[in-house]
């Protein structure tokens, strides 16, 4: 049986090569490079390192990677009549330039920072093509942009959208550029990919974005056939020196396209430029093909443009196979002979059927993409996903501490908020191998630990699925506060590594070996949902067991500046949940299920979440429970969309308002679904959070609906089967 | 034992936050890297980043990185041979 095809119907790419294909393949083909001195920001300490930067942006009053975005958006949306169903952007940098900027000059108005959230980028995306669906976004270091492409292709294989418009998109800005130096991966002469005297990368930027569509258009311009992820479960910021999580992308990339090393025409390498990358990657190819096809890395040409690389790549991939044009891998004149590699020297012009194309980044996380000229190889085969999502393990953080100190708080109708002290969450973790993590890493992992202790399960879990709405605080912070105050001269390493937002995904990889997918999502207020759903959309029947971690940590300086739901009066709150999921049926147990997530708060959304949840009464009164997220910075917002549910569903069900308990955080979802699970598993619910005064109410056998309202909408269901 | 040597220790506890050792634990002979304590090519960096900034040595070169950093007493050497003011070793933050 054959699944969906899905058809590449435009592309938009913006680039230190230029803007739009014809530039680009107009670049390729003279072989230029773009990389020269940095000039986007001044330095106290110049020369300027190399670096390659896009020079025809338009103004925009948004930061440098929103604006990015939304020129490669426009680009693939042109000649389109209708706006895709979602939007599913890979990014690492968010308005953090912006940020920078302000921070520098000492701006407190925390409006200002409205634009910081890496969740900003593709709802501005949205925005620009009226996208009412959902608005995903993919934080996954130097990899982001083939893991959204990735993301986009499972859902729409899977049925549930037809038109999504994914990509990736990053800026040039102090934290990558300092940070990146710091850790000596910078090559002062500029990269040069596989060659024998290469030094590092270049530090790129840009975007790109891929119209994805089951529906076959007129012209489609490429298939794109198939997607392997994997995490090398290895090192924070070094791959693994055999190249094993690239090899294991690139294979279960072949086999979810169906293809073999035979069919592939072309690879579009990684290659970074710096020693262990390329090395590795080489590895990893020798490895696969005994005889490799042509390929090459453009990165000599475009500089690394980290989110944006995967999805720049990945049109550059269908200019290979429309225009027959394989691109030279610049920069490189002599091949490294230890690499045992043949990159292209120069242009080639070529037909092929099928380009690889590989992305590897921080955290050992690799995505692969195939590209095929269309509707010439054989379509993917379908995956079963029929089983539900069935909870093997969870576990929660608040303030009051784990799952069991949180429960024994909200029995006796007590709030949860606040901050657990550092060496509480740390209690469990081995101390040598925590000793560089600050706070949102040991979260992550605490709350792993905790849900896989609960799952009785000897062996970790082969997938990651991580939401944070702002990632590494206390390590973004750090690196910024040093660079500033030694003259941008001695910024930690340590902390730059840290501070990439899937940093703590990566670590929980390398604590559980899981060597598999491990996606960082990030949606401010929704990011667990989105993790969820990052889950839900990969996991099949087949699939081994997956962490699902939601975390956020509350930092004194940041989460006031960030988040518009925390108030600067009030004490912060954080922690979040954690579960081991596996799509299998296992009477007995929990399950969930993600069943909305809408950016949109448009008129009909509403009706459209009732449809979704059960168009018929009866699966409606189901629900014992109804758990509402309202962040306080959309509460009238919130409780209009709550009250609009309420009356046309006409249910007469318990409603919780969890954030009064949890306190206010963008993970505060994570918490509230592991609590659903603690209440379906007694049976009963403390009603004193409903009303007070009120003893416990029953569920008996009745489901619990975890609403999510305010700036997006998203419902989860939890139920015992 | 030297002065140096002795605050490279406490400072590699305090910047690599090596909670569980003591300076008295370190063996200034032993391997630094991948050895007993755990240290790898970060932490090596984050070294790299104090010894340039408290005593203005610049290690910026990967085969020079790797003799520097094989123990301590060789990163000591390498310190006292290069400092640019070697009149105030410990001067630092």
């Amino acid at each position: 049986m054959s699944g969906k095809k899905v058809y590449i119907a435009g592309v938009g790419i913006i680039s230190p090569l230029g803007a739009g294909l014809a530039a680009t393949e107009q670049a390729l083909r003279e072989n230029s490079s773009a990389i020269c001195p940095l000039s986007l920001f001044s330095l106290q300490h110049p020369p300027p390192l190399p670096a390659a930067q896009v020079s025809d942006l338009p103004a925009s009053t948004l930061p440098r990677t929103h604006a990015l975005a939304i020129a490669a958006a426009l680009q693939a949306m042109q000649g389109c009549g209708q706006p895709p169903d979602a939007v599913i952007l890979g990014t690492t940098t968010g308005g953090i330039l912006t940020t920078e900027q302000l921070l520098t000059a000492e701006v407190h108005d925390p409006e200002k920072y409205c634009h910081h959230g890496l969740t900003t980028v593709a709802e501005a995306v949205a925005r620009q093509v009226h996208c009412r669906g959902r608005a995903l976004t993919v934080s996954t270091a130097c990899s982001s942009g083939a893991v959204a492409i990735s993301l986009a292709l499972k859902m729409l294989q899977a049925g549930k959208a037809e038109w999504i418009l994914a990509g990736g998109a990053d800026s040039l800005c102090h934290l990558t550029y300092f940070g990146f130096h710091s850790l000596q991966l910078v090559d002062p002469e500029g990269s040069r990919p596989f060659d024998k005297n290469r030094q590092g990368m270049s530090l790129g930027e840009g975007a790109a974005l891929l119209l994805l569509t089951t529906i076959r258009p007129k012209n489609p311009l490429a298939q794109l056939l198939g997607a392997g992820l994997s995490c090398d479960a290895y090192h924070p910021a070094a791959p693994h020196p055999e190249g094993r999580g690239a090899a294991k992308a690139m294979q279960a990339a072949l086999d979810d396209a169906g293809l073999t090393v035979r069919d592939i025409g072309y690879i579009s390498l990684h290659g970074t430029g710096t020693q262990d990358n390329d090395l590795a990657e080489a590895k990893a190819i020798r490895t696969l093909f005994p005889q490799p096809p042509p390929l090459s890395s453009i990165k000599g040409a475009t500089g690394h443009g980290l989110a944006a690389a995967g999805a720049i790549e990945a049109v550059v991939a269908t200019i290979a196979i429309t225009r027959e044009l394989l691109p030279a891998n610049s920069g490189c004149s002599q091949p490294d002979p230890e690499l045992q590699l043949s990159p292209l020297l120069h242009p080639v012009s070529q037909s092929l059927s099928a380009v690889l194309s590989n992305s590897f980044g921080f955290g050992g996380n690799n995505g692969c993409l195939i590209m095929a000229r269309p509707d010439t190889l054989v379509a993917p085969r379908i995956r079963s996903q029929s089983a539900p999502l069935s909870i093997l393990g969870s576990g929660c953080i608040s303030g009051a501490g784990n799952t069991h100190e949180s429960m024994a708080r909200l029995l006796q109708a007590q709030a949860i908020d606040g901050m657990l002290a550092l060496e509480t969450i740390s209690a469990k973790l081995p101390a040598g191998k925590v000793r560089r993590l600050k706070r949102f890493p040991r979260l992550a992992l605490a709350l792993a630990a905790a849900a896989f202790e609960d799952s009785g399960l000897e062996q970790g879990p082969e997938s990651v699925f991580m939401g944070s709405g702002w990632g590494a605080l206390s390590e973004t912070y750090d690196f910024l506060k040093k660079l500033r105050e030694t003259n941008e001269q001695f910024p930690s390493p340590t902390d730059f590594v840290g501070s990439v937002h899937n940093s703590a995904a990566g670590q929980v990889a390398i604590m559980y070996g899981a060597t598999g997918p491990n996606i960082t999502s990030s949606g401010g207020d929704y990011s667990f949902e989105q993790a969820l759903l990052a889950a839900d959309t990969l996991l099949d029947n087949n699939s081994a067991p997956a962490f699902v971690l939601g975390a956020d940590e509350g930092h004194a300086q940041f989460s006031p500046l960030f988040d518009p739901s925390i108030q600067t009066s009030s004490p912060l709150s954080d922690g979040g949940g954690g579960f081991c999921l596996q799509r299998k049926e296992l009477p007995g147990r929990c399950w969930v299920r993600v069943s909305f997530y809408r950016n949109s708060t448009a008129t009909g959304t509403i009706g459209a979440l009732i449809g979704e949840l059960g168009a018929a009464r009866t699966q409606l009164n189901d629900y014992g429970l109804i758990m509402a997220g309202i962040p306080a910075a959309a509460d009238q917002e919130g409780r209009q969309q709550l009250a609009e549910f309420i009356s046309k569903t006409a249910l007469a069900v318990p409603v919780l308002h969890y954030r009064q308990f949890t306190g206010q955080f963008a993970s505060a979802s994570a918490l509230a679904a592991v609590m659903a699970v603690q209440f379906l598993q007694r049976g009963e619910f403390p009603a004193g959070l409903v009303a007070a005064g009120s003893k416990g109410f029953s569920l008996s056998g009745k489901k619990i609906l975890v609403l999510g309202l305010g700036t997006a909408i998203t419902a989860m269901e939890f139920g015992c089967s | 034992m030297d002065a140096l040597t002795e605050k490279l220790k406490s400072r590699l506890i305090e910047i690599l936050n090596l909670t569980d050792v003591r300076p008295e634990d370190i063996d200034e002979n032993a391997q630094l890297v991948g050895g007993e304590l755990g240290i790898d090519s970060i932490d090596v960096l984050e070294m790299v980043v104090m010894v340039e900034k408290e005593y203005g040595v610049v290690i910026n070169n990967k085969d020079i990185g790797e003799k520097v950093f094989s123990t301590l007493a060789a990163l000591a050497d390498y310190i006292r041979a290069n400092s640019p003011d070697s009149s105030s070793p410990d001067a630092s933050s």
